[in-house]
């Protein structure tokens, strides 16, 4: 059994898991509220990965900041989620909105259509070459070594700050009004409004949270993988979409651990599985279907009670 | 097309709103929306249209086409023509799926890429095989049909989401199964070149009926019209048969289609075999045109175009989707130009003003005023900030002469036009949150800015980012505006 | 009823007509067919301007060696502008964006506004493998030849559909295999060797001729592939053993194989060699460290035209774009001894690529420039190999 393999595999698995599982978040929590795939998630994910290459080109590029490098990757940070955020509540007061009583499949092509709206105005605004974070010069890849394991700088942040970022959901989902309101929203939508609950504000604020996680992981991903481009959006926001689905669309620790379950899986096909580079993504799909036709409602869902 | 007793008087709307309400009553929805949509001048032309009984609508829309190729050369139109075609008979196919059945198939194009592989295999000197027309498309049909079914057998226990994302994965699970065909050890026959990995299968024959070679373009065209008029008539005699009448149910409420003993199972398995045969079908023929089955061919791309003509023409509706096909094959090609484009693009903004802006002194004003604010910020900028106006329009000719002359033109204007374009999406979507009056006041600056970003930024990359932007602006506003599709049936959806 | 009936007489109408019309076509098939394939052969009128076409990457992924193609056919225009006094050349750019994911379709869009664009006499480009794949049929109805500065994959010249339309001034990958497996067991003398290619035509054809050449040398060769779409490649390179002494990736986007170093770096195993192929000809995949290796295009770097862009362009020889120069020539010779009685057809500029023989001394590949039947220059029998120095590709063979 080669250790030194398992363990580098399971802690790239770590790393994409927290990604993804940050991205399924949001998948999850909308469709919890609205019921909606939200197809245009995956390319928030990726107007955050250029928001943070912005702010860090904007405080002087990677190898000429002012200021000191933690405080810049903060500003990132924080620039990234606020935009998204923004841009997620924007997507929905003028996309979702006005499709609440719409058949289900309106919606659902109108996301479509703002997803390729995003994919080619970023195409139009900052062409089609990639664009590099250049991380290894900037933060300074400190490669930390235990025994045969190695983890990356960017590897360590992006998994500490993902599992700091979903401890804080929990808790505000859990403790707090807004997010009593959102899961009571999420359960019953009239109900929930008969209550006197603004369910306006509840899905714009479940919009706001969902986004900026994923403009966070946007910024990870930059972070770690140096090279963001405009269509990245569309194969990730497709696996983080494939987690959410495994832990039970509609859950939130449902999504968590569907994400750290399909970066883990993708790692571990690359590495054991024959041809598993070429076939990973394959590999990944088949364990999304497996997972349906056992258990269609995923991981944490609730058997869902429709009348379909 | 329905032929339900029209009543005179259709009962006011209880809130006073007009327009079809969806999420009302069906029969109410499409009797309102029937006399709600026939205005002024094109009254009597959809009142003929819909008197018309069904052959003669086919009939009106053949002999345009059958008469196409006899006045364009060959040449790009040419190829243009039959690429509508193909795209005609896939969005057909889909339309059995999603439209009458009510199942989101997002990998539909997968069928048509296995239908093409395999004739390509079949057909080709890549193992050799030379199979005439006449015995490979019908192995094809079944083929495509079996793997339509083995598809659909998961969807029993799936409801509409989960169904959308199984099928999307089996339509990436099968690009790439194809563009990698030639690494998989298969478990009796080891390694072996499947599907030519990415470099595909190239020179596929042409169609070869009983040794009659189909070569010419002008015959593939003939033959894609005659495939297309046999499937619009199967469809018409589907529609209207148990099974037709039994998909709708399905569609529209499937608990209660069980309830009434109707088989659930196997008309979903049945309308799966069926959108894939036609797909595989149209992949066949394909792929005598294209001369070549390439893996690329068959990803997302296609399967978005293939939604855009069935959201555009209506889920449904068959007319609708020919018309679809049309203007979504030829729309892009009329967009390569600038001189084209411009035409497009200030007729679809005038348009868009006159049916949202309802008084008609309003609009005026709008107008009127729009003209005058860009004369005045032109005024302006070529008093104090010169470096504005120094560049110049694209193209040539007297509007391009105007727009030197109202419109802004930086001279290095890409970083600035980028900015703005953020700043215009953003201010597109909050100006329609505001009160009226506000509204009203912010347009035309708003309408300036959209203007000043279509022709320094947009207007160059027309047959790129811009294109696809519209595509998908279009189809946010289309669903917005009417998600049934432009022709389509205004149904409720019972969750 | 009655409307009924006349409906569906005019159905029955429109369906005889049509297949009236298919029968007729069938008889007029003979000349129809024969109409196709000359085409090209109508006639152009050789104005001041000579248009040519030219099909390259100057946005997206691999604008970054797009831009290298531009420039030195740039330079090539202008040079010929001043030099020539009958007529002016003039590039018609279509952009092809290599690498993106619609890229094969901007290509298809590209050749269909060069084909159905009369004034356009050949074509410079396009600059992919997998390009030319997806162009060829348009290209070839339209009756237009090209001429590829850096498409390299073997079977585009030899498998026999591209005759007499396609030509390329870079030996194709055969000849890059060879070099490469060479270099690797002779020079560098590995034996462990780890090939990835990116599951695209160019790269696969390339794995396979080194895979050949290395396991019939006996030694220990591991192939997979890895997707062109695909940013993380922590759990490829987990997989590579730490004792493989070479990887051999002959990718096409730069980017990528940039991204590729620096994680190899990031997961300890920065000692293990890189060698790319010609599309990682860039000082950013260079950049990654000082044992990159890599292979690219065969050139004359004494030719005085090198030397003249190099100064012209701040000493940057942009070797990867100079067979583009080459191309440029070769098709704009072509065009102007085909325009030598004021019309001419595009059938008539092919004959006249297809009979280039551009002397040694105006050519900066070092050697005369001729044209064997399939399309390739088989005077160029060998690659050059280049290494790191850290930050640009020095050659070393």
């Amino acid at each position: 059994m080669d250790w030194s393999l398992f363990l580098n595999l399971t802690v790239s698995g770590l790393t994409l898991g927290a990604m993804y599982a940050l991205i399924a978040l949001g998948y999850s929590m909308v469709y919890g509220i609205l019921k909606l795939l939200n197809f245009a998630h995956g390319d928030v994910f990726m107007v955050g990965a250029y928001i943070g290459w912005f702010v860090l080109h904007g405080l002087g590029g990677p190898l000429g900041t002012d200021i000191a490098p933690d405080l810049v990757l903060l500003l990132m940070f924080v620039g990234a989620m606020l935009g998204c955020g923004v841009l997620g509540v924007g997507i929905e007061r003028f996309a979702y909105r006005p499709l609440r009583k719409a058949p289900r499949i309106a919606p659902l092509i109108s996301a479509l259509g703002v997803s390729i709206f995003l994919q080619n105005s970023a195409l139009l605004i900052f062409g089609a070459a990639f664009r590099d974070y250049d991380t290894y010069h900037f933060v300074g890849v400190k490669t930390f070594q235990v025994g045969n394991l190695f983890i990356s700088g960017p590897e360590l942040l992006t998994i500490g700050a993902a599992i700091g970022l979903m401890i804080a959901l929990t808790l505000f989902v859990d403790r707090s009004r807004t997010g009593k309101a959102m899961r009571s929203t999420s359960y019953d939508r009239e109900a929930a409004s008969m209550m006197g609950i603004d369910v306006d504000r509840v899905i714009a604020i479940t919009f706001f949270i969902g986004s900026a996680l994923a403009g966070a992981a946007g910024v990870m991903w930059g972070l770690v993988f140096g090279q963001i481009y405009n269509y990245m959006g569309f194969i990730v926001g497709l696996k983080a979409f494939t987690a959410a689905v495994v832990g039970g669309i509609g859950s939130i620790p449902g999504a968590m651990v569907g994400g750290f379950i399909v970066g883990l899986a993708e790692a571990y096909s690359t590495g054991y599985l024959p041809q598993g580079s070429i076939f990973a993504n394959l590999y990944v799909f088949a364990l999304l279907i497996l997972v349906i036709l056992i258990k269609p409602s995923g991981l944490f869902g609730q058997a869902a009670i429709t009348k379909a | 097309m329905t032929d339900g007793p029209v009543n005179p008087e259709p009962p006011t709307p209880p809130d006073g709103q007009d327009g079809p309400q969806i999420g009302r009553d069906e029969w109410v929805a499409r009797v309102e929306g029937r006399r709600e949509g026939y205005h002024g001048i094109m009254r009597p032309i959809r009142e003929a249209w819909d008197r018309l009984p069904r052959a003669g609508k086919l009939t009106a829309l053949i002999i345009p086409a059958a008469i196409f190729p006899l006045i364009t050369a060959e040449g790009n139109v040419f190829r243009y023509g039959l690429f509508t075609m193909v795209y005609a008979l896939l969005a057909l196919g889909l339309n059995m799926v999603v439209g009458f059945a009510g199942l989101l198939d997002l990998g539909y194009v997968a069928f048509f890429g296995f239908g093409a592989y395999t004739y390509a295999i079949l057909a080709s000197p890549h193992y050799n095989l030379h199979w005439q027309a006449e015995a490979a498309l019908p192995v094809v049909v079944v083929v495509c049909a079996l793997v339509g079914f083995l598809v659909g057998l998961p969807s029993r226990r799936l409801i509409g989401d989960y169904l959308a994302i199984m099928t999307l994965f089996f339509g990436q699970a099968f690009v790439l199964f194809v563009n990698n065909a030639n690494r998989i050890k298969f478990p009796f026959v080891g390694y072996t070149d499947l599907t030519g990995g990415s470099n595909g299968l190239p020179n596929v024959d042409p169609l070869n009926f009983f040794g009659y070679k189909l070569g010419d373009t002008r015959q593939q065209y003939y033959l894609l019209l005659i495939a297309i008029v046999l499937v619009i008539v199967m469809l018409y005699m589907i529609r209207d048969s148990r099974t037709g009448r039994a998909w709708r149910a399905l569609r529209e409420d499937p608990l209660a289609a069980e309830a009434m003993s109707m088989p659930v199972n196997r008309l979903r398995l049945l309308a799966f075999s069926s959108g894939a045969a036609v797909a595989g079908f149209t992949g066949a023929i394909y792929v005598t045109i294209a001369t070549a089955a390439l893996p690329g061919d068959y990803d997302v791309g296609l399967l978005i175009l293939i939604y855009a003509i069935m959201i555009l023409g209506g889920f449904g509706s068959i007319t609708g989707i020919v018309f679809g096909a049309i203007v979504v094959t030829s729309v892009p090609e009329l967009l390569r130009s600038t001189a084209n484009a411009r035409p497009i693009f200030y007729g679809v903004i005038l348009i868009a003003l006159v049916m949202t802006i309802r008084p008609w002194k309003r609009l005026a004003a709008v107008l009127g005023g729009l003209i005058a604010f860009g004369f005045v910020v032109h005024a302006i900028a070529s008093a104090w900030y010169p470096r504005l106006v120094e560049g110049k329009a694209q193209g040539s000719g007297w509007f391009a002469d105007f727009l030197n002359h109202w419109m802004l033109f930086p001279t290095h204007v890409t970083t600035m036009a980028q900015v703005l374009y953020i700043f215009m999406v953003a201010a597109i979507v909050i100006v329609p949150q505001l009160p009226r009056l506000w509204r009203t006041i912010l347009l035309v600056p708003l309408l300036y800015l959209v203007i000043f970003v279509w022709e320094n930024l947009m207007i160059e990359q027309i047959t790129g980012a811009t294109k696809l932007i519209l595509l998908g602006a279009m189809l946010v506003a289309l669903m917005i505006a009417r998600p049934q599709g432009l022709a389509g049936e205004a149904y409720v959806e019972i969750v | 009823m009655r409307r009924r009936t006349i409906a569906f007489a005019g159905l029955a109408v429109a369906i005889a007509a049509t297949v009236a019309f298919v029968a007729s076509t069938a008889t007029a098939t003979p000349t129809r067919v024969a109409a196709r394939s000359s085409a090209g052969s109508a006639l152009v009128k050789c104005g001041k301007t000579l248009q040519i076409g030219f099909m390259v990457p100057a946005t997206g992924p691999a604008a970054s060696i797009g831009v290298q193609q531009i420039h030195w056919a740039n330079y090539y225009v202008s040079q010929y502008n001043k030099t020539h006094k009958a007529h002016k050349i003039k590039l018609v750019l279509e952009d092809t964006q290599l690498g993106a994911a619609n890229g094969t379709a901007q290509a298809l869009q590209g050749a269909q506004a060069l084909a159905s664009n009369p004034n356009v006499l050949g074509v410079v480009g396009p600059a992919g493998s997998n390009e030319i794949v997806g162009v060829t049929k348009t290209l070839k109805d339209a009756g237009l030849a090209w001429v590829s500065g850096s498409s390299t994959n073997t079977t585009l010249t030899t498998d026999g559909t591209r005759t007499g339309y396609m030509f390329r001034t870079v030996p194709p990958d055969a000849v890059q295999g060879v070099t490469a497996a060479n270099y690797i067991q002779k020079t560098l003398k590995a034996t462990r060797v780890y090939i990835i290619d990116d599951e695209e035509v160019y790269s696969t054809g390339l794995a396979d001729t080194v895979q050949a050449r290395l396991k019939a040398a006996g030694d220990t060769v591991t192939r997979t592939g890895v997707s062109q779409q695909q940013s993380d490649f922590s759990a490829l390179i987990a997989k590579i053993p730490s004792n493989t002494q070479l990887v051999y990736m002959p990718w096409q986007l730069v980017p990528k194989g940039q991204a590729f170093g620096q994680q190899m770096q990031a997961a300890g195993k920065g000692s293990i060699k890189l060698m790319g192929s010609d599309g990682l000809y860039d000082s950013a995949f260079a950049s990654v460290g000082k044992n990159v290796y890599d292979t690219n295009f065969p050139l004359n770097p004494k030719s005085p035209i090198i030397k003249a862009f190099a100064k012209a362009h701040d000493g940057d020889g942009q070797y990867f774009g100079a067979p583009t120069y080459a191309a440029t020539q070769v098709v704009a010779t072509a065009v102007t001894k085909a325009c030598a009685k004021g019309t001419t057809t595009r059938a008539k500029v092919r004959a006249a690529i297809r009979a280039t023989n551009i002397p040694v001394n105006q050519s900066l590949l070092g050697v005369p420039i001729r044209f064997n039947k399939n399309g390739d220059m088989s005077t160029l029998k060998k690659f050059g190999v280049y290494k790191s120095n850290g930050s640009v590709f020095v050659p070393v063979a």
